[in-house]
């Protein structure tokens, strides 16, 4: 393995172009939740003076990107966000079959600059992504041979990192209204209207920028819905945007869930980034169904902890007057009977991150738990809107021998 | 949602993107990342919007994935059912197909199989023209090219 990164460096010390993705941001990198081993190790080494040995040990980073990115190459994590990129230089004819057997080999993505932008040559470039480990030379190789061309395209590898990338796309995300008085802000930006509720995001990695129409539609309804002093459950929480609305618009509290780790260190960011009490809105890591040890080194939570969560969660389970799922449909038909169980009999229920034709489906599923079911649309996606049923009877933990039950309704334990 | 014969007329398109997604599994990380984060393009729309439309794929199924993006930083995609050569070889329950196609056969599956897959493959864009038929006879052409015998019953 070694060797081929070697030879992966070799290649870029040849008087070849070297492909630099993204203009380097003006702004340093703050240290960010993605590395997990201690920064100053990693730095230590960075500025270690040029030893073969560095070399051997892990692949080694260039130097013109160690004050832009503090992130440290020695764990799997921070190897697994890395990436190859290879830049192919072909006929134009040849460039659909080859990115398509490119793919067929091992490529996890390529991509080609249009055709008409190169009008004076006869050759274009095909960008493509491989995962670090893999041989890109056999692949490309094997490509050529299977649709039989008769020349050896020149290209060119590079070690990508995630920060090249991440930060482009970040600089996209401007300021957007969500209804009269509402503004969602990404945190390098200042905010348009001062006097308007503002909440001010990290558009990192968890899902929840504020731009999609579920998020927009999930927001509308919480406008419609709060009325000042409800508690609130963000079910499937992201980045954190519809607890800390909810809280900003005058919910008593918030409690938002969700079984992705990262989205529960962006959403912890989050919260503090609009200056919020952590009281007012905490955020859960929970498992998932299908694997109860969740890879979540970051949250830094031992089994014993995430267990006493669980147990927490357990006793608020029938407490909250809004909750709102925003996720997708195959979870939201699996999860019915627990985001409902959540809530006090009449509570409001939002769920979202469905495409307009799959309503139909998750509204036969809630007609058991939810009254009044109403659908509000928005380019293509929809949110539905339901009242918690009265009487509903849930089993909320299984012990080894039987099931107990507890009455949600007016009849005492 | 817009084919791209219809759009590709009024904008300015700024580059042809192939991915492999697993269906419901799109993450802003590598695969998708990278390849779309050069162009600048919303990556979390992209992410929600896929995993939205393959919700009826079954988990981590790979799916082919053509964007295209636009020089304002739009995009569309087209999501196209997994090749043939995936469902072949979930048929026959190999990992890779035999290393002497026509000397040594990897696995066998059934005639019906073959018809499931072409069942599925009808909905593809690209085949929607073929009849049932012409696609059973392509999928068997893949089939003897992997070293996988069909047989009427298993």
């Amino acid at each position: 393995m070694f060797g081929r990164l070697q030879h992966l460096r070799l290649l870029r010390c040849l008087p070849a172009v070297q492909i630099p993705t993204q203009p380097f941001p003006p702004i340093a990198v703050p240290p960010n939740s993605f590395s997990v081993a201690p920064p100053a190790a990693a730095l230590q080494r960075i500025f270690c003076p040029r030893l073969f040995s560095l070399y051997k040990l892990r692949r080694r980073r260039p130097s013109e990107r160690v004050p832009f990115c503090s992130r440290s190459t020695q764990t799997n994590e921070a190897a697994a966000r890395a990436y190859l990129s290879v830049r192919i230089r072909c006929r134009k004819r040849d460039a659909d079959m080859l990115s398509e057997s490119l793919l067929c080999f091992g490529a996890s993505s390529t991509s080609m600059d249009e055709l008409s932008d190169s009008h004076d040559l006869d050759e274009i470039w095909i960008t493509c992504i491989f995962a670090v480990n893999q041989d890109v030379h056999t692949c490309i190789s094997h490509a050529i041979g299977s649709i039989g061309l008769n020349y050896g395209p020149n290209y060119e590898v590079s070690v990508g990192e995630e920060c090249d990338w991440v930060k482009g796309v970040q600089e996209t995300f401007h300021p957007v209204e969500v209804t009269a008085g509402l503004w969602i802000v990404p945190k390098w930006r200042e905010p348009p209207d001062l006097q308007a509720t503002n909440i001010f995001l990290d558009p990192g990695m968890a899902f929840g920028t504020g731009e999609h129409p579920t998020t927009k539609l999930c927001l509308m309804l919480l406008r419609k819905l709060l009325h000042g002093g409800e508690q609130f459950l963000d079910y499937g929480t992201g980045s954190g945007i519809l607890g800390i609305a909810a809280v900003k618009m005058g919910a008593a509290s918030s409690i938002g869930i969700d079984i992705d780790p990262q989205a529960v260190i962006s959403a912890r960011q989050n919260i503090a980034l609009n200056d919020m009490d952590s009281s007012k809105m905490l955020v859960y890591l929970v498992g998932s169904e299908a694997d109860s040890s969740c890879p979540g080194a970051e949250t830094n939570m031992g089994p014993e902890e995430r267990t006493l969560l669980n147990l927490e969660l357990k006793s608020a389970k029938g407490k909250f007057d809004i909750i709102i799922a925003n996720i997708l449909l195959n979870p939201l038909s699996e999860l019915a009977k627990d985001i409902v169980s959540y809530g006090k009999p009449g509570a409001n229920i939002g769920l979202s991150g469905i495409l307009s034709e799959q309503v139909q489906q998750i509204k036969e599923i809630y007609s058991q738990y939810l009254d009044d079911i109403s659908a509000s649309e928005m380019e293509g996606w929809a949110c539905l809107h339901g009242i918690r049923k009265e009487n509903l009877t849930f089993p909320i933990y299984r012990s080894k021998d039987k099931i107990m039950k507890k009455d949600m309704g007016f009849l005492p334990d | 949602m817009a084919t791209l014969k219809d759009v590709v007329v009024r904008r300015p398109i700024a580059a042809t993107i192939r991915l492999t997604v697993p269906a419901g599994g799109a993450r802003p990380a590598p695969p998708v990342g990278p390849a779309l984060g050069q162009y600048r393009l919303n990556l979390m729309a992209f992410c929600k919007d896929f995993n939205a439309r393959t919700q009826k794929y079954k988990p981590d199924t790979p799916m082919a994935v053509t964007i295209t993006a636009y020089k304002d930083n739009t995009f569309e995609f087209i999501v196209k059912s997994p090749s043939v050569t995936w469902f072949l070889k979930n048929a026959a329950g190999v990992e890779s197909g035999s290393g002497r196609p026509g000397h040594v056969v990897a696995s066998s599956i059934t005639v019906r199989h073959v018809y499931e897959i072409a069942k599925i493959k009808q909905a593809d864009p690209s085949c929607k023209h073929l009849s049932v038929e012409a696609i059973c006879k392509s999928i068997m052409g893949t089939a003897r090219s992997m070293g996988i015998q069909i047989v009427k019953d298993l």
